[in-house]
């Protein structure tokens, strides 16, 4: 057979009453040839997930127009009972949470054997055989030992794993991967890119892969396709898209985009946010936020064509698309200067900090982890100190014992002079002014049942002395801040975007004026080009107030895009500290290094390139 | 520091609709029941009158009437003023010791919660009925023992559920932030969590009334509740439940009562839940 494995034609998917339907995929058109990967780049509500699950035919409420040939079958014409022949055999998914795709109470080896005896009808020892087979095959170690065990027994890549074993049981023609990396540490999210890299070389399987970030895109694609609210806006090889963007949304994206090496420049950020799916604009769907949209652009849509002197594959919906680039403003370099370090006396100094969990006890038998071990660090006034690790590295515990959220087992806290108690309750008005936090998740830092006046207003009446009208006034004035107006002081949370609420967190950590702000992965629940503006502002708010951040993270982009000092946190230690140009690009510690080269860049690996050759060949 | 007062109190909530009528009205007729109930009966409800015993509902006595001539109807018109202010008052007392406890006992979690909840089990093990006899027993009747004695069975299994919410509630970073900000237990007690459970021991309410009817009921037949010859639904029904099979009328009557008021004490706290419900979450469908 020599035709695509996977041709989606026009596809449209709404959602809600037919008369006034929520628009969420329009007029998508892409092509995945055998032993093809093909990336799937977009943010949250761009219809990325909704065009997988619809390859699948998961509907789920939703109703779709348009083809989906899978291996020469139209998905959306076969009979529910063909369907089940589809789903594991042609096309298998493997999801971005491997823990609530896998069964807590069954042993991992038999869920996968299971899926082999539905679809192969192999009896249990052969099964079971061919769940280690699999195991094997994706790396595992120890493959009969792990196949005995239990989900929550494994690591969260040994889990994505097995994941992807079970989407193999069937040797499928296609594997969708909706964002198979994205809650794994970087350095596990370079060995599952590998694998999957391995699996294309040696299986000839052809590759769906949805991804919010570029990086992770240009390590397995070949092709890529750039969708925004529910359109794709520019398609094309990898390495031409990523390389030589040709629509003003992918520019706003790549510049959106911090990069731990080259030079630091701001961040462009893309203002506004996603059009009305209910009522989609007539024109270009990124007119509204697009820096060089003119009448044309929104009045009429613009195809999706090959820019001239380009490829013919790589098309742009831009009316612009041969000038887009230099058009846009080009990006402005960064405004904070470095300034210099041990500068007089700092503001916060943590000594000797040591945190254990889990307290032996005559229930526990288990020796405490030790979370916190022997940290000891210091942040200048009105500079960045970013401290990175992996999950479980402690750099999370750390911030909570600064913090006084934690109390920590030994070590103490200074803040200049004086010594801050343990716990956050027991430190003065004044102190407790001068450290504020901003957490990593808009949704739960803020009390959903509180108006935004309500969560700006308390922190003001706490650490100032105003009342009453003035109260409302510096609401506003906290509000205007943070870029959002007066008229956001109404809202609820939940009337609000992730990018809008983390901009509250921001206000009302800055309603006191303290002195330092900790922030825990202020950033990492939210989309590139959001993330930008958040990061921009943080920057901007330190130069104007001159506030000291502890800032925790673990991308290294971000961290090198604001840190003035740079801590690498692993198993509670911090194994290497230092500027962050000098530790990003001599790190000393082996696991900085290997951290640093876990970065999924936009730089392709031969292997890929390699692996297109093999599969034209053959 | 701010006084807890001075915040400003905006909360948008869903505007009156025609849907929202049918709940008004069944709280109005549930109000006017019990406050006028007695006076618009036809007859009186405890004055005996043997011609008309055992009658089957007619039109002068739409209900029928008992084995001593009392006017069914009539019953159940007076009778909703002692069943239902007892059950609402014993439900309500009893959901708010559960909420107080559940909130402060899951907040603080720790030893507090362990001796708190453990007290709890204790006077859940206790099957409910037997419980609230044995308050009532060693207080004595009176309605004010017997609310007691009801809100005592309700506040541990009220407390629990609270608790529950309250333990899952309190790992959110909004109660974090608070803490970080220096707020005192009692305000993220009452102003950051109790908001959220709202809802819940809305919908808690609802629920345990209809099952103080019943347990208030379950005293009077124990001997132990309201005294005879006082009208209430519960103890109508223990009272007709010898003669069922000549005069099914005693015991449908009543037990319809209690069963129309049931339903729609679920039905408006399952209004009211989502009212209290996560704001704006109406407004963004």
């Amino acid at each position: 057979m020599t035709g695509p494995t996977l041709n989606v034609r026009s596809l449209c998917i709404n959602y809600g009453p037919s008369a006034h339907p929520l628009r969420a995929v329009r007029d998508v058109s892409f092509q995945i040839a055998p032993g093809e990967a093909y990336g799937l780049i977009g943010e949250s509500g761009s219809g990325k997930s909704t065009i997988a699950f619809t390859i699948m035919r998961y509907l789920r409420g939703g109703h779709a127009d348009g083809q989906v040939w899978l291996a020469g079958q139209d998905v959306m014409r076969l009979p529910e009972a063909a369907l089940t022949q589809v789903r594991g055999r042609v096309a298998a998914m493997v999801y971005q949470d491997p823990m609530s795709a896998l069964n807590p109470s069954m042993r991992v080896g038999e869920q996968v054997a299971e899926a082999v005896r539905l679809h192969r009808g192999a009896d249990r020892a052969a099964a079971a055989a061919r769940a280690v087979e699999l195991f094997e095959r994706v790396h595992l170690p120890t493959p009969s030992d792990i196949a005995q065990r239990y989900a929550h027994q494994l690591s969260g890549g040994q889990q994505q794993r097995v994941v992807i074993a079970m989407a193999l049981a069937c040797d499928p023609k296609l594997l969708i991967m909706d964002e198979p990396t994205t809650g794994l540490d970087v350095t596990t999210e370079a060995v599952i890119l590998e694998l999957v890299r391995e699996l294309r070389r040696e299986t000839g399987v052809s590759v769906l892969f949805i991804s919010h970030n570029m990086g992770v895109i240009a390590q397995v694609c070949d092709r890529v396709g750039v969708l925004y609210a529910g359109q794709l806006v520019e398609e094309g090889r990898t390495v031409e898209v990523l390389h030589a963007p040709r629509h003003p949304y992918t520019i706003g994206l790549m510049r959106a985009m911090p990069q731990p090496g080259g030079a630091a420049h701001r961040l462009a950020s893309i203002p506004g946010r996603l059009p009305d799916l209910q009522d989609p604009p007539p024109g270009c769907v990124f007119a509204a936020r697009c820096e060089i949209a003119t009448d044309l652009c929104g009045d009429v849509m613009p195809a999706l064509l090959p820019a001239s002197g380009r490829e013919a594959s790589h098309g742009s919906r831009c009316h612009y698309r041969d000038e887009a680039e230099a058009l846009l403003p080009p990006p402005p370099l960064i405004a904070h200067g470095k300034a210099s370090l041990g500068a007089g006396a700092p503001l916060l100094e943590a000594v000797g900090l040591e945190k254990r969990f889990g307290r032996r006890s005559w229930l526990r038998r288990a020796a405490p982890v030790r979370a916190v071990h022997d940290v000891t660090l210091e942040i200048p006034p009105g500079q960045t100190l970013a401290v990175v690790g992996e999950s479980g590295s402690g750099k999370s515990t750390l911030a909570r014992c600064v913090a006084g959220l934690i109390v920590p087992d030994e070590g103490y806290v200074r803040l200049e002079e004086t010594r801050l108690a343990a716990q956050v309750g027991r430190r003065s008005r004044l102190q407790q002014r001068d450290v504020q936090f901003i957490f990593q998740n808009p949704d739960g830092a803020l009390n959903p049942h509180w108006t935004v006046k309500q969560l700006l207003s308390r922190p003001v009446q706490l650490y100032t002395d105003l009342r009453g009208d003035a109260v409302r006034r510096r609401v506003v004035d906290l509000l205007e801040m943070v870029n959002l107006g007066e008229r956001y002081l109404g809202r609820f949370p939940r009337e609000m975007s992730g990018g809008e609420k983390q901009r509250i967190g921001i206000a009302r950590a800055f309603a006191g004026n303290p002195r330092l702000v900790i922030c825990d992965e202020p950033t990492s629940a939210l989309d590139i080009s959001v993330q930008a503006s958040i990061l921009n502002e943080l920057i901007a708010l330190q130069a104007r107030h001159g506030t000291a951040y502890l800032f925790v993270s673990h991308d290294l982009g971000v961290v090198r895009h604001v840190a003035h000092r740079v801590a690498i946190m692993r198993h509670g230690r911090i194994v290497e500290a230092g500027d962050p140009a000098e530790v990003f690009e001599r790190p000393h510690d082996p696991y900085t290094r290997a951290l640093i080269d876990a970065i999924p860049t936009l730089v392709p690996p031969p292997a890929v390139a390699e692996a297109r050759v093999t599969q034209i060949v053959r | 520091m701010a006084s807890v007062a001075s915040l400003p109190r905006a909360r948008r909530r869903p505007r009156l609709r025609a849907a929202d009528v049918p709940f008004i009205a069944f709280v109005l007729a549930v109000a006017g029941l019990i406050a006028f109930g007695a006076a618009v009966s036809p007859h009186d409800a405890v004055a005996l009158d043997p011609l008309h015993a055992l009658q089957p509902p007619s039109l002068a006595f739409p209900f029928g009437t008992d084995e001593f001539g009392r006017d069914v109807f009539s019953r159940v018109l007076s009778g909703a003023r002692p069943t239902l202010l007892l059950a609402l008052a014993a439900a309500a007392m009893g959901v708010m010791l559960g909420a107080v406890t559940g909130l402060v006992s899951g907040y603080l979690s720790g030893a507090t919660d362990e001796v708190t909840m453990r007290a709890m089990d204790a006077l859940m093990s206790f099957p409910g009925l037997v419980l609230a006899m044995l308050v009532v027993v060693m207080l004595g009747p009176g309605p004010i023992n017997i609310i007691g004695a009801i809100a005592l069975v309700f506040w541990p299994r009220s407390a629990r559920l609270v608790r529950s919410m309250v333990v899952d509630l309190a790992r959110r970073e909004f109660v974090d932030a608070a803490r970080s900000r220096g707020e005192s237990p009692h305000f993220i007690i009452f102003r950051e969590l109790l908001p959220n459970v709202l809802a819940l021991v809305i919908v808690d309410f609802s629920l345990r009334v209809t099952a103080a009817i019943l347990l208030a009921a379950s005293l009077a037949y124990l001997g132990v509740g309201v005294a005879p010859p006082t009208p209430a639904w519960g103890l109508m029904v223990k009272d007709g439940q010898p003669l069922i099979e000549i005069a099914p009328w005693l015991v449908l009557f009543p037990c319809a009562a209690i069963a129309c008021v049931s339903i729609g004490a679920v039905l408006v706290g399952e209004r009211l839940r989502r009212v209290f419900a996560l704001p704006g979450a109406e407004a963004g469908r």
